[in-house]
Parts: structure tokens; sequence; C-alpha cells
């Protein structure tokens, strides 16, 4: 069967795939678990709330940050979950654009993991102000005192990109599932449901016509997508190479971030993947392929990213500057080294395994590196921006920074953020893109 | 109105004049006393209606600010009904009076905006201050205001009433008049008051058989001693360091904490600076066990146990050619005394030897004896018959009441303004036999240790609202006048001194007036009028006297001590602990270790090995000191450049004063100080007890770690004009062209003393928020400017250093670039503006901000200041609010209120005309602020200097900030 498969994505019994698919929300098999996993995530949503609730109260005093560590897990945490997101938009829109078609079972809840991400990380930098209610002033609406943001500012280009990153994503991800809303709508036997996904479905009837313009609307939201993730990544990377700190001021971010962002992104859409063929029994439709290919992907992205380690200590080595050596070897050997060593062994050591194809395939190696991937890179965003603040310029000024309670609190909601959506998605959406399936299938073969 | 029950009056007392009513509710307290008083009107009145003119009662009351308590009638006082010509309520006025510290005089001009006072600055006139002031001076004003301050009398710690106090000491003094005021006693702290001295005089012929005694923890008693071993009677000692081309201090931190500092730092800086400018010598030798600011400044400076100082005097005399004793000296002490002589000897007539008064007299005789030597005397130092009143007692004048009180001989203690029983010597355990007074009265600004265990309690007024006079360091006496009136229902020291004898009613300006009366003579009104005016009476100084050396023993060469020897040292930001209630000198980094709100204890990198203490940032381990049978635990701290067995704790922490803010901080020093060892300890033992306390820190790290961050250079180099000008690396922004001035600031690292007089200025006129210790902790002090502290080689022989920095005022501000709304900007005349209600708290600023001089307001903290807080504001400066980022502004205020200023008069602005609170305050002139633009401004010229660098000058900021370095004129250094 293995052999066979190889060539075929998904095996030729294409007319139960809608049915396969859309069994999931009007059914669902797997009540109880996903109750207990809901329960789990609606608790940390709920830590989230209480944790912001907290913040917002008494002030951004109650996390552990400081002069000169201004920024701590927070923006970490941003820069994390923003670049979890974009392996959702590379998967979706830059595979679909290169016709790479195996995407198709994967990309419905890799981009609804973008969506959820993109939501995590974007409340981050409002989180974090000192006066969060006054976070619209970073948009140019037309202020009665005329004042506008200030452009030349990275952050002001990181609130556009990630809000328009957002619009896009959304955009993308509900103009791909409308089709598979109709063919819900029209197995659902539960009015409420038929009225709900009616609805969303905007009248979906399969018509030729319809497909024409689908395609189009499709590809050219596709078209947008692919190059935002670039632009936003990019653009997050200024928050940091903008400014004078060594370890910072950097020319190799912008590519170094946006090679992180699709690395993590990788590592967690496996994970996913993993997660959701076993949990829904869908090994038909995601694949042993689809595993390897993720697993190149990963290895790919990873030696990428390990590249900018290495050249990072090539520059401060080469440039020979005493605060570049500095920083350097604060995150050597300082107090945050294991955050620097814990992100080159997670990071560059552990996807070493997927060089070889029996680990990539094996379901269970692959979420184990997926998972050591999400934590090497959340310790590396850690490393960046913590280990560059705390010993800048000036000894007199050098200081540790302890993330408080409710530091970690809002990190752990923010889990609870992502998981409460994506489990209503898993429940209530189709979750694999099922017309795209059959089409692959029916195109395979005179590809093949 | 007559039977006022007592209750009233203690409510009503407690809080006058209107700013400190907090809401009407707390007023209705007073419902209970209103009834009690008007009981007729509530008759026949139903529960609603009693309680509608209970209301209305209680209001009305509130609205007369109830001033109608204050005993003391100022003549002057009254409201504006129609608005005077002369009074704009948004235009500041001045006064110039003084405040007090350990008895001398600190001559301030006090400002006041609508009457509240708000700022102080040294009183420019004034051969003391000449403008300057220290951080003490400076944190005064808050003083004023401090909600802990006693509010009303207390009878046995509980509030009372004052018409219960006076009856009390009238019936008390009808009892002493019967016996000459036998039992009666008095003990004050230091005073140099001429209206104390002649009210004591008074009452000693009223009351012959009373006494006085005078207790104060850090005092010159040793000193005066001293002159009088050398010159037969106790004389009081005048430096002109400004005339001093080589000084040779011996343990005598004259550039230190004190009364004197802002006189010794002027002058030292004067004589510094025309060194500078290629006029003669300033070399400064200084012997010492722990680091202090005159060993910071050092040229050479050798590490020296106190035990060694006798030995390095007497080295010294014996270099001068002087006989005595011979003395076995290291080869590092003989290299430093055989410097020492021959700079001393080449400059006869300019140089001055100094031992420090925490040394036996018969060391110090010697010093003085030096100098007599090298042609000091007349010079750079000079003597006059004392300023401190002195008690009948002399130095022994504690131990005489002590032994009185012991004796049972003490009717009536009365304690006006001292707290023995947190500093009295250990061995006196003042608080027992205090006991044994037969009547304790306490008059002081605090309910303090001593308070507690008295009957009667006191307030007195603060010097800022009180009438007194008082003499400053070099002799000139200033009338204090009040800028305000007493917010509580507090009395002066005088009136009280009065009011203890019975003789109750006395107005205090009349007291002070009738001192001056008998000195003036005729012209007595003018007199009067131009002293306050000027803020000091002119050539009230007592006189130089002329004086020779007479035969001063060699002093006997004490055993060398094995063991390790305790020194006792003021506090840097307490001092003895009187400040202990001030939040801006508790949360004000000490000059040399950065700790705010504890006192720790210094020990040496050697003995921390041997105590195995590991060195590193985290210090903090506690330890025991066991001595002479006594023992106090505290937090070590390892102090760089102290000597390897000294070991230095400081005083004024660990004070009892329940629920006031000084409570609880630190550990408290003087149990193990003793009245036959004030100042050092020999033999203790140093114990390590496990555990650590948080130590709140501003600068966890000190080496400077071969950064150029404080640079020297050769005095030959120093004197040169800058050959090139700044290297400006390209930019991508375009320059910003000045049409008018553009600001900018000089900071000379040459004279900077390290002394937290600007840090404290700055607070003061800019508002700044006190965080608390856990906060500082945390690394969120808010101070607008800091004084880095930095030293340099090994910590056993380390050189020290001071650089005060503030916001750069970068051209090319990578913060103006990171703000995401425009709330920091660039302003026309070249500042980098911070625009607080546009700031959203991104932080971007002070990520970027290579200086991290910006600072951020991570929760409230200022909103829940007391209303006492909230008038002691600036009224010209923003307060922020939480989540904005801020810092230095240059004192943009000062500089828009000059620039208006001249655009009205059509001028231009003077240089020099504008002077940021820093450079204000600071006694050596390090700071200088002006116009870029213009090159001959004084910071043109400062910035033309071969000395002059930019700090971090390769991240291409090109700040208007920057520093002149200091000269090094270590010998084959």
């Amino acid at each position: 069967m293995r052999r066979a498969q190889k060539s075929a994505i998904v095996p030729a019994r294409w007319r139960p795939v809608t049915d396969e698919i859309t069994r999931i929300p009007l059914q669902h098999p797997q009540t109880r678990n996903w109750w207990i996993c809901f329960a789990i995530a609606a608790s940390l949503l709920l830590l989230y709330v209480v944790s912001a609730g907290v913040l917002f109260w008494k002030g951004v005093g109650v996390w552990g940050n400081n002069i000169p560590v201004n920024w701590g897990i927070a923006i970490s945490n941003y820069i994390w979950w923003l670049g979890l997101g974009h392996a959702g938009t590379l998967i979706s829109a830059m595979l679909l654009l290169l016709g790479q078609k195996w995407r198709n079972s994967l990309n419905r809840f890799a981009e609804a993991m973008t969506l959820f991400a993109v939501v995590c990380a974007g409340l981050y930098p409002i989180l974090h102000l000192g006066r969060p209610w006054y976070f619209y002033w970073m948009a140019p609406y037309p202020s009665t005192m005329g004042v506008w943001p200030q452009f030349r500012s990275p952050l002001t280009w990181d609130f556009f990109a990630v809000l328009t990153y957002l619009i896009v994503s959304v955009l993308f991800w509900y103009i791909g599932i409308v089709p598979d809303l109709a063919s819900v709508r029209d197995r659902a036997k539960n009015p409420l449901a038929q009225i709900l996904y009616g609805l969303f479905a905007l009248g979906w009837r399969g018509a030729s016509r319809h497909w024409a313009r689908w395609q189009k609307s499709y590809r050219l939201t596709a078209a947008i997508a692919v190059p935002l993730v670039v632009s936003v990544h990019s653009e997050v990377s200024l928050l940091l190479a903008a400014g004078p700190l060594a370890g910072w001021n950097s020319t190799v971010f912008p590519p170094y971030f946006v090679l992180g962002a699709a690395f993590s992104g990788f590592a967690v859409v496996a994970m996913i993947a993993v997660v959701l063929r076993h949990a829904f029994a869908l090994q038909n439709l995601v694949t042993e392929r689809h595993l390897d290919l993720l697993g190149l992907f990963i290895l790919a992205t990873g030696m990428m990213t390990s590249y900018g380690y290495a050249s990072e200590i090539f520059n401060a080595l080469y440039s020979g500057e005493p605060f570049d050596l500095n920083t350097l070897s604060a995150r050597m050997t300082g107090r945050y080294a294991w955050v620097y060593w814990g992100a080159i062994v997670f990071n560059f050591v552990s996807i070493q395994l997927l060089w070889v194809r029996r680990f990539r395939i094996n379901p269970w190696s692959l979420f184990f590196v997926g998972l050591a991937v999400a934590v090497g890179m959340w310790l590396e965003r850690y490393m960046l921006v913590a280990t560059s603040l705390y010993r800048d310029f000036l000894v007199s000024s050098w200081r540790h920074y302890h993330a408080s309670f409710w530091e970690w609190s809002l990190y752990l909601g923010s889990l609870g953020l992502f998981f409460t959506p994506f489990l209503l998605f898993i429940r209530y959406l189709p979750m694999i893109s099922s017309f795209e399936i059959k089409e692959t299938i029916v195109e395979e073969p005179a590809h093949g | 109105m007559s039977g006022r029950p007592d209750i009233d009056v203690s409510r009503l007392t407690g809080r006058t004049g209107r700013q400190f009513w907090r809401t009407l509710r707390e007023h209705a307290n007073l419902d209970e006393a209103i009834e009690t008083e008007f009981a007729a009107a509530f008759e026949g009145l139903s529960d609603r209606g009693r309680r509608e003119l209970l209301k209305v009662m209680g209001a009305s009351l509130a609205l007369l600010g109830v001033a109608g308590c204050s005993q003391q009638g100022d003549v002057r006082a009254l409201p504006y009904v129609t608005q005077p010509e002369s009074e704009t309520p948004d235009r500041p006025k001045h006064y110039a009076t003084a405040v007090i510290m350990a008895g001398w005089a600190q001559p301030v001009v006090g400002t006041t905006h609508v009457g509240r006072p708000t700022k102080l600055e040294g009183n420019p006139n004034h051969p003391a201050s000449g403008g300057a002031t220290d951080a003490f001076t400076q944190a005064a004003i808050l003083g004023l205001y401090d909600p802990n301050r006693s509010q009303g009398p207390r009878f046995q710690g509980r509030p009372a009433a004052w018409s219960a106090f006076d009856d009390a000491m009238v019936e008390n003094a009808a009892r002493l008049n019967a016996r000459q005021g036998e039992g009666f006693r008095i003990l004050t702290g230091a005073s140099t008051s001429p209206t104390l001295a002649r009210q004591l005089t008074e009452m000693m012929q009223r009351w012959p058989k009373a006494h006085w005694h005078v207790f104060e923890p850090f005092d010159d008693g040793l000193r005066l001693e001293a002159s009088r071993l050398a010159f037969g009677r106790p004389l009081e000692r005048r430096l002109n360091l400004d005339r001093a081309e080589v000084i040779v201090s011996l343990d005598d931190d004259l550039l230190g904490p004190g009364p004197r500092q802002t006189l010794n730092a002027r002058q030292w800086s004067v004589r510094r600076r025309a060194f500078q400018a290629g006029q003669g010598q300033a070399r400064l030798y200084v012997a010492e066990p722990t680091p202090s600011l005159i060993g910071a400044m050092a040229s050479d400076r050798l590490i020296a146990a106190h035990s060694r100082i006798p030995v390095l005097t007497q080295a010294l005399a014996l270099a001068l050619g002087d006989g005595g004793a011979t003395v076995t000296l290291t080869a590092r002490e003989q290299q430093w005394v055989e410097r020492a002589a021959r700079d001393l000897k080449a400059a006869t007539g300019k140089a001055l030897v100094s031992v420090g008064a925490q040394h036996a007299p018969e060391v110090q005789a010697l010093g003085v004896a030096l100098n007599s030597r090298i042609g000091a005397l007349g010079h750079t130092i000079g003597f006059a018959e004392p300023s401190t009143l002195t008690p009948p007692d002399g130095a022994q004048s504690l131990s005489a009441l002590v032994r009185d009180l012991d004796a049972g001989a003490v009717d009536t203690l009365l304690i006006l303004d001292a707290n023995p029983v947190f500093m009295a010597p250990a061995d006196f355990a003042f608080a027992r036999a205090m006991e044994k007074a037969r009547l304790r009265v306490h008059a002081g600004l605090h309910y303090d240790e001593t308070a507690s265990h008295s009957h009667w309690h006191a307030p007195i007024q603060h010097a800022l609202e009180s009438w007194t006079d008082v003499r400053a360091v070099e002799g000139t006496a200033s009338i204090v006048q009040p800028l305000v009136r007493p917010f509580y229902d507090v009395r002066s020291a005088h009136g009280l001194l009065e009011d203890a004898q019975g003789r109750l009613g006395q107005i205090d300006h009349e007291l002070v007036q009738a001192t001056w009366r008998a000195a003036w003579g005729g012209s007595f009104d003018e007199s009067w009028r131009r002293a306050l005016l000027d803020g000091l009476v002119a050539n009230s100084a007592s006189p130089e006297v002329a004086v020779s050396v007479g035969n001063v023993a060699t002093p006997a060469p004490t055993a060398s001590p094995t063991g390790v020897e305790i020194l006792f040292r003021p506090d840097p930001s307490l001092w003895d602990g009187r400040f202990a209630n001030n939040p801006w000198l508790q949360e004000l980094p000490k000059p040399l270790n950065k700790i705010t709100w504890d006192n720790v204890i210094a020990i040496s990198p050697a003995l921390a090995r041997e105590l195995n203490l590991e060195s590193g940032i985290d210090h903090g381990d506690m330890v025991r000191i066991d001595a002479a049978g006594r023992s106090i635990e505290g937090p070590v701290w390892i102090t760089p450049g102290q000597a390897a067995n000294s070991v230095t704790v400081f005083t004024g922490y660990g004070r009892t004063l329940p629920g006031q803010l000084g409570d609880g901080h630190g550990f408290n020093a003087y149990p193990l100080r003793t009245s036959t060892a004030p100042f050092v300890i020999t033999g203790a033992k140093l114990t390590r007890i496990g555990g650590r306390r948080l130590l709140a820190c501003t600068q966890d790290h000190t080496a400077l770690r071969g950064f150029d961050f404080v640079r020297t250079v050769p005095a030959a180099q120093a004197r040169r004009e800058r050959l090139e000008p700044p290297i400006h690396e390209p930019s991508l922004y375009p320059d910003v062209r000045y049409k008018g001035p553009s600001w900018g600031m000089s900071v000379d690292t040459d004279v900077c003393i390290g002394c937290n007089a600007c840090v404290t200025g700055c607070d003061a006129e800019n508002n700044v928020p006190m965080v608390g210790k856990d906060q500082v902790a945390k690394g969120r002090q808010m101070h607008w400017l800091r004084i880095d502290h930095y030293f340099e080689g090994e910590p056993e022989e380390p050189k020290l250093y001071f650089q005060p920095v503030p916001c750069m005022h970068c051209e090319k501000a990578p913060c103006e670039m990171g703000c995401p709304v425009g709330a920091t900007v660039h302003s026309p005349d070249g500042l980098n503006l911070q625009v607080y209600n546009r700031c959203i708290g991104t932080r971007t600023c002070s990520s970027y901000c290579p200086y991290k001089v910006r600072r951020f307001n991570w929760f409230d903290f200022t909103g829940k200041d007391s209303p006492e807080l909230q008038a002691a504001r600036n009224p010209d400066v923003t307060v922020r609010s939480r989540g904005v980022m801020e810092k230095c502004t240059y004192c943009i205020q000062r500089i828009r209120e000059t620039s208006i200023t001249a655009e009205l008069e059509g001028r231009p602005v003077k240089d020099g005309e504008i002077r940021t609170a820093c450079q204000q305050a600071c006694p050596t002139n390090a700071i200088v602020f002006g116009d870029v633009m213009n090159p001959e401004s004084e910071v043109s010229r400062r910035k033309r200097s071969a000395r002059d660098y930019t700090l971090l000058e390769e991240v291409n900021t090109r700040p208007r900030t920057t520093y002149l370095a200091r000269i090094d004129d270590e010998e084959g250094g």
C-alpha cells in the first residue's frame, strides 16, 4: 500500500471524501475527548481574561519588566505567535500558487491556525502598552488634533502589517471554506445548522460561474497573502533591528525572522496534522507523504534558521565591536545562557533526525520534533528580546529580568485563546478542504 | 463657647490649613464634638434634622480651615479678598531663609507658589552656599510636607490638647520656680542659634539650679577637644580649601555628606578649576579605611585602616621634620607619606593637613600642629570661637545627664529636637535612664522613639515654617523666616522652651527679634529687614583669632590591634537617622554603593573571601558583628577600596516608627556604638548567620570592565582645545538647522564628587515620584538624573569614578525614530521632548535608548499621594500618570519661562540665565547648561576643551550632553 500510494496523493475513492470530512461538523465522532479538550482550553481562556484584567486594572508593572528590559516575554510571545501563523499562509497560499496539490489536505486547518495565532499575537502588543486603551493612536485615523502616527517607527508599520495580515488571512480562509460550507449545508439535517451553514455559504450552488469567480478571488487573495508573510515578519524583525542595540542592529534580521517564522509554523502544522489525523482517523487524507513533506520543510527552514545563528556569531566576531562581543558572550555564558543553548538544542540538534525518512513519516517522531522546534523557537525569541536588553551599552544600567506570575499566566492563557477557537473550528467547520482534495484526485493521474 | 471639651480640640488641632481636608466625611468625626458644644441647637430636632444641622456645621467648620486654633497670631497673614496688583498666582515668590542640618544653617532661597513652598535653592549671596546646596537641603522641602510629621501634642501616646499641655507646663513650672529650677533638665541637639543661647542664658538666670545638655551623634566634639590640646582653648576650625593647592586628608571626608559639604565642595572645586586652567596645583592625598567622596577624587588614595591613621600622621610629622617616635610603615605607606610630605613642603602656605573628626584628639592636634609647621594657619585653615552652643559639661554633656538621671536627680526632662533613645550610645541605656525622670517632655518633628518614652510629646515646627536664627559653618548667622504658616498644629522650639518654664504665649518672631535687638541696638528695623531680605546677617561671623600651637604631645603609639575594626559612619542619605521619613532621601542611591532604602555592612573583598562570601552581584548575605559583648546583624556589601580588616557600618536605619515611612528599613547600628568607642571598635568578630536580605540597588554592576564611559586625560593634554570636531558618522535622516538658540550641557567629571545634590534637586524640581524599595529592587526607580559610579582596576585598590547621566538629548535620537505615536519629538531648540499625554507606553524609546535614561510609570505612582505631598509639587511641571514614559527635560519649564521673559523684554536669553535644577544645586559647578549655537557661551567653551568627550560616541546619537574627562594627576599613573 505504501509504495502504491506514493504516486497518488489520496486513495482513489473520492466519492466518500466529502462525506468523511463533512460528517465531523454534523455528527462529531470524538464528543467526549473534544469536551475534555474544550474544557481545558476554555479554562486557559478564562486565565487569559483574568490575567489581562489584572494587567489593565493595576498597570503593566504587574509584569517583571524594568529598565533596561522594557520588553519581556510579551514581545517574544508576540513574535513567536505571529511566526507560527506564517506556515499556514505559506502552505495555503504559496503552495497553491506553485501548484503543489498535496497542500490541499493541510491548508484548511493550517489557515485556521494562522488566523488564531495572529489573534494571539496581535493582542500582545496592545496588552503590553502602558495605556492600552489608546492603542488606536497607532492607526492613521483622522484625529481632530491633526496628529498622525510616526511613520518612521517600525511599530507603526507593525500595526499596519499585523492588521493587514489578519484581514487577508480571514478573507483567504473564508473564501476557501465557502464551497465546503455549502456541502455541509446540503448534508445537514438540523434546520438551525442548515440556516447557519447556509448563511455563511453565501448561496453557493456550485455553478460554473461560481467556480470561475471563486478561482479568481481565491488565487488573487493568495497572491496578496504570500508577500505578506515576508513583509509582516520582516517588519516584526525591524522592531528589534531598527534599534541601536548590539544583537539587534543587524541586517540579517528580516530573512532570519521570516525563515524562523516558517520553521516554527511548519513544526506546529506538523503537530496539528499528526494529532488530527489520529483523532479523527484521517490517515487517508493526511498521508505519510504529507508527513514526509512537512518533515522536509521543517528541516530546510530549520537549517536556514541555524544559518542565521551562525551569521550572528560570525558578525559579532568579525566586527570585533566590544558591545557586540559583549552581547554574544552574555547570550552564551550569561544568566540566560540556558535560553540560548536551549534554542540551539531544540532548533538545530533536534531537527537533525529529519534527515532520515523513517523519522519524518513516523507521526510520533515528527510530533516530538515539531514540539521541540515550537519550544526552541520560543526560547529563541526570548533570547533575542531579553538578552540584548539586559546587558546593553552602559554597564551601569545592566539588570536582570524575571517574568512574573502574571506574564506566565497570560502566556498560558494565550494557549487557551488559540485552542478554544481552534477546537470550535474542528468541531463545527470542515477542517479539511474536501473539494480541493477531490480536485487533486481527479487531476492527479493527468499530472502523475 | 466656653467649656470646649478636650476631644473637640484634639480632633481639630490635628490638621489646619485648607490643603489638608481629605473629605468632608472625615470631618464628620467632628459631629460628636459639635453636638456637645451646640447642644442647645439640637434640642427638639428630629433625627433627620439633627443630621442636616450637623452636616452644615461640619462643613462650615471645615470651610473655615479650622484656622482659629492657631495659637500664634501672625500679624501679616491675611487672605486675598481682591487680587493685589503685585500678586499673580502663576508668579512664584522667593524668600531667603535657611534650613538646619545638625545645628548648622544651610542658607537657602525658598520658592513659593501661591503660598506653597515648592523648591529650595542655595542662597547665592551667602558665603556658605554660593547658590549651591547638598542633598539634605534639597530634600528639606519634602520634610516640610511629611504626612508622618507629628500633627498635634500627645500625652502618653494619645492625642491631647495644647491647653492641657499648657496647664501641665504651668503647673510644673510653678513647682520648679519654688526650687530655683532644681531638677529641670533640657537636652537639645547641636545648635548654633543665638536666640536659643539667649533663652538658655535667661533660663539659667531665672532657674540657677536648672541644667542643660547637648547630644549630637556626629558632632565636632573631638575636633574642639583637639584644638584645646593645640591652642589651650576650644576653637572652631574654618577651612579655605579654595587656597589649598595640596590637601592631605587623613581619613577626613571633607567632601562627604554633612553640614560642611556644600562649602567645602565649592571651595575645593574653585581650586580644582584653577588647576584645570593651569593656575597652580590641586593635589589631594587621601588615606582612609573606607571609600569616601574625597577618596574618589584623590590624586593618591592610600587604603589605610583606622588604626594606621595615627601612625601615618606621625610619619608625616617626621617627614616634615617634627620630632617624635619613629614608626614603621609598609612600602606603599612610605611612598604615600614621602610624596605627601614633598608636596606639602613645596606648597608652604598653600597646603593643608586634615585629620578626621573621628580620630583621637591627640592625633587631630598633631594634625593642627602640622598645619602650623607648613604655614597653613591663617591661610588654608583658621580658627575662631565656636558657633555651637557649648553646654556646661562640654563633651561629657550626655553622660552627665545620664549620671544624674540614674541618680534620680532629674525631676523634669525636656528633650528639644533630639532623639537620644534611638541615637544615644548603647552603654547609656538612655531609654531606661530617662524613665527615672518624673516628667518627661519631648519636642520634635516626629512622634519618634524618644517621644514614645515621654509623658508629653509636643510637635515642633519645621525650619521652613518657623522663626529662628542659626549660624552657617563659616560663622555667618541667618534669620530663619517662615515660608508658610504651619500646616499642622505645631509650635516653635523657642516657644516650647518658654512654655516649659511656664511662660506661655510668647510670639516666636518676637523671641528672635529680642535677641537681635540687643545685638543691633538703634537701627533695628532696617537691619532686620536687611537680614530677612539677604538671608544673612552681615559680618556676624565670629572673627578668626590669631593662634599659635602650643606644645602638642605626640600621641602614644597604640598597639596594632588584631581582628576586625568596626567604623561607624553617618549614612550618606539618612545621616544619623533624622531623615528616615523622607522618601527622597530613602530612595537616594548612596554615592558609593547605589543602595536605597537600606544600610549595609561594608566589608573588603579580602574579608569577604575570609568569610567565605561570594563576591558578585548578589550582595546582602547576613552577618552578625560581635564586639565588646554587644552585637548587631545586618547585610554585607562587598566594597571595592575598603581596607582589608576594616568594616564600616552606617547609622540611621532600623528605626522603629510604627506607621511611618521610615519604619523598619535597614538595621540599627547604634546598639554597637558606645560612649567610649563612638567611632571605632577594634577586635570585633564577624559571623555569617545565613540568610540574605534583598537590597534595592540602582546599579548592579560597578566594574568598568575596560569600557571608556569615564575617561581620563593627562594634565598636560587637559588644557588644550580639542583639535578635531566630534566625529559624526553619516545618518539616514537630514540634519536639523537651528535658527535660534539650541541647548546643550557639559558635565565635568573632574569635579563631580557624586554628592547627589543634583539628583535630589531634580526630584524636587520635576515632581519625580518615589516608588519604594520593592520597585527599586525590580529596576523601576524614577530618577531623571542618576549618578553612575564605577571602579576601575583591582577591587582591592580601585580607582573610583562618578558620572552623572541625565538625558543626552541626542541630535539623532533613536527614541524619536522608535515611537509609533510621535510622543517623543525634537523641539526647534534642539531638545528631545517627551509628550506625556500622547505617550501610549510602548517603551520602544527606552528599549532603543543607549543610555537608558528614560523612566516608565509602571504603575500609578502619583495618584495616591497624600494631599500634603501633592502640595509639595512644582506646579510648572506635569505630574505623570500611569503607563507613560518620562525623562530629563533639561528643565524645560525653566527654559520656557526665561525665554518668554526675554522675548517680552525684546532681548536674547543671556548665557547662564537659564540654570537647570541639577546645575543650580551642584556645589562644584560640574554641570553647565546653555546655548551651544553661541560660541561664546560657557557650555560652548567647555565643549571646545580637549577633555570634551561623548558618551557612546560610536552609536552616532550625537548627544547634546557631553562630558569633560577627568584629569589624571596620579603620580606615575
